[in-house]
């Protein structure tokens, strides 16, 4: 498999993505999942087509509405490092795209978030703002203070994680790559994710509006339900175009605009479909508020649909005009 | 299509190093909006030019005078004119909307006439679909052409004809069939603006160009050979013009859009006193654009593989309508005042954006009509109560 690598298709790309959201819904933990995704190639897929390869794992997380240690391999990629399943890559706070640590004299502070990674990981790499540029450093997990399990979403296992290390007791890692760079790989990357579960969303809420039947006939008969889905179903094709526009050399821009517009989308989708599914949507007999509270902490990774149009119109600003950003 | 075509990047860059060479010619004479009368003269100007230099001919086939290729070609002239803003918008996208779909349904004596001179910019078309009582429910219209010695005699009225009144022909939708005929009884005509019995009267409007108009039908007589597919066959001469109306003409006015975003950002970061605020409502207003623009692309692509467009380009007519939305309310919050209370052609272009974006969710098929779509076709939730 990995030999055939350099030359995949779009058929071996849907083999892939059937594999992984096999392994996915067989064995939802993330540390089983990050096994079966290293065990199917996906550190090769990654090296042979960063976005392609990306959009392939991430779609699936979203479709199955599992979590994994996957958006650190994105980033250790990004930042020329090698990917491994022992290593993690500390994100940045939610809703921010910054680093998740700065320098401070000799010590290093950190304020951000680890991936379900920091489970299996033997080092975590922080990415370190100093006055010069952006620093990587790689330290033991026993140095940082990781939040216990809990939150909105106990079982996706993101957590925050804060520290103020000595700077002594960590290793430079020299970067291949630049920040902005995996702070782009990584937007992609979530949009995709995003997507997938606002589709899954959609969904739920399509079939229940064709069962539940009131004053005599299904609500999907209502035009007050059908526009609200047909809302959903506009915004997330939007979205998607978006995020499958975003190519390996495109525009970082593109990738923020794709993060934003997919939680957007989710935003769309988990009101309406909560609103559609209604009083079974509210409980824990239906799967929609498992999904719902994960989109909540996925959406807030490197900048959500709040934040996330501030910082690209500040980059339209810089610029003095609007790029075109990809071309018929 | 012959392997001389050039492909879509060598395309632009020719079109783009000829544009700028003449830009004396191609640049309208006036500053913002003109009149619709000084447009329209320009418009003729630029597409004639177009098609002198050869641009303006590919993608459309041999039999209408065109040099083949895919449509795609024609998609980058009209959003090369678009950013440099050499052309009225409304009226470029008249060529897109009929000349492919008459290409199609009328005789082929009756295409290599007409097709022409229309993409040549010699002439004007306009479509006489809409009718007082017929919005939305296109089915339901009522103007009657009556079988007559070699042709038809057409008594009725249309309104909302974009530029009927500088039109040469009119693409018309007449009721053949009995009252209840619906969409079965329908029959597409091609006339000449100027047969006796034609009364235009351009309708003023909210945003001040009355480029519609009403037009009455008074026993014009219509030659059997001016006839778009078959007798009743109507429906679907109208039905082959929107995936037209839904691509290259889409993708013309993303460009157009998106160069009026780039206009609000260069404005915007020359301000002294920026808004706290501008940065997220630029930035807000830009994502609906691209998300617009990247789903027209997509749409674009999939023509190119012989692909079909349906009802999934509802997607992309309600994206565009609330992108257009978001761009100008968003405008006229970051131009602090301009729309509002300013005089002078910078002022006056915005104004009439602002106030035309209003109809956006309402020609070419309501947003409610496009969600109705997505709902019965994409969703499939089944009928309605």
């Amino acid at each position: 498999m990995t030999d055939q690598m350099d030359h995949l298709d779009a058929d071996d790309l849907a083999m892939l993505a059937t594999s992984f959201e096999s392994a996915m819904a067989a064995a939802p933990d993330p540390s089983t999942i990050d096994q079966a995704l290293f065990e199917l190639g996906w550190p090769e897929l990654l090296e042979a087509a960063p976005t392609q390869g990306a959009a392939t794992v991430f779609t699936a997380l979203g479709a199955t509405g599992t979590t994994s240690g996957a958006l650190d391999d994105v980033l250790a990629h990004a930042l020329g490092l090698d990917v491994s399943a022992t290593t993690g890559v500390a994100l940045p706070p939610t809703q921010r795209t910054t680093t998740p640590a700065r320098r401070d004299d000799e010590q290093i502070v950190v304020d951000g978030l680890v991936s379900p990674r920091i489970d299996t990981a033997t080092s975590i790499v922080l990415a370190v703002a100093s006055d010069q540029a952006v620093e990587l450093v790689r330290v033991d997990p026993s140095k940082v203070d990781v939040a216990p399990v809990g939150g909105i979403d106990p079982d996706g296992g993101h957590r925050r994680l804060r520290a103020t290390i000595a700077a002594a007791d960590t290793n430079a890692e020299t970067p291949g790559g630049t920040w902005p760079g995996a702070v782009a790989a990584a937007q992609v990357a979530l949009a995709h994710q995003l997507v997938a579960s606002s589709r899954w969303m959609l969904d739920q809420a399509r079939e229940h509006a064709l069962e539940r039947v009131q004053f005599g006939r299904a609500i999907a008969s209502f035009q007050a339900i059908r526009h609200k889905l047909s809302e959903t179903l506009v915004q997330i094709e939007g979205a998607a175009s978006v995020a499958g526009a975003c190519t390996d050399d495109s525009d970082p821009m593109l990738a923020a605009l794709a993060k934003s517009l997919a939680g957007s989308a989710a935003r769309t989708a988990s009101k309406h479909a909560q609103q559609v599914l209604a009083g079974i949507g509210f409980t824990t007999e239906h799967d929609f508020q498992r999904w719902m509270k994960r989109t909540v902490v996925i959406e807030g990774l490197f900048g959500s649909a709040s934040s996330l149009p501030t910082t690209i119109g500040e980059d339209l600003l810089a610029r003095g005009t609007a790029p075109r950003l990809f071309e018929l | 299509m012959n392997a001389d075509l050039p492909d879509a990047g060598s395309f632009r860059r020719e079109l783009a190093t000829w544009l700028n060479a003449n830009a004396d010619t191609l640049t309208p004479p006036h500053d913002g909006y003109g009149t619709l009368d000084e447009e329209l003269a320009h418009y003729k100007t630029v597409k004639r030019a177009l098609w002198d230099a050869d641009f303006g001919r590919y993608g459309w086939p041999e039999s209408v005078g065109g040099l083949g290729g895919p449509s795609m070609l024609r998609a980058i002239v009209g959003e090369e004119i678009a950013t440099r803003a050499l052309a009225d918008a409304s009226l470029w996208t008249m060529i897109e909307v009929l000349a492919p779909t008459i290409s199609t349904f009328g005789s082929g004596a009756l295409v290599a006439e007409m097709v022409p001179p229309f993409l040549r910019g010699d002439e004007l078309w306009c479509q006489g679909f809409s009718e007082p009582g017929t919005g939305s429910d296109l089915a339901s219209l009522a103007c009657r052409a009556t079988p007559t010695d070699g042709g038809w005699l057409v008594n009725g009225q249309k309104v909302w004809t974009s530029f009927a009144q500088y039109s040469e022909r009119c693409v018309l939708l007449t009721r053949t069939g009995d009252a209840e005929s619906r969409h079965r009884g329908i029959t597409a005509l091609f006339i000449d603006m100027d047969s006796p019995g034609i009364t235009t009267r351009p309708i003023e409007t909210q945003h001040g160009r009355p480029e519609f108009a009403e037009v009455f039908y008074d026993d014009v007589f219509v030659p059997e050979e001016r006839l778009l597919g078959a007798v009743d066959g109507g429906w679907k001469v109208a039905m082959d013009i929107l995936p037209y109306e839904r691509s290259t003409t889409f993708w013309h006015r993303g460009a157009v859009l998106h160069g009026r975003c780039a206009q609000l950002v260069e404005h915007v970061a020359e301000s002294p006193d920026r808004s706290p605020t501008a940065a997220q409502a630029l930035g807000q207003a830009f994502q609906s654009v691209v998300a617009f623009r990247s789903r027209s692309r997509d749409t674009q692509y999939r023509l190119a593989e012989g692909g079909t467009l349906g009802a999934e380009t509802s997607v992309d007519k309600i994206l565009i309508a609330s992108a257009e939305q978001e761009l100008l309310e968003t405008a006229r919050g970051l131009l602090g005042g301009t729309i509002e209370f300013d005089d002078g052609p910078v002022a006056e272009m915005w104004r009439v954006d602002y106030l035309y974006s209003k109809a956006a969710t309402i020609y070419g098929g309501t947003g409610e009509i496009q969600r109705n779509i997505v709902a019965n076709r994409l969703l499939e939730l089944g009928r309605e109560a």
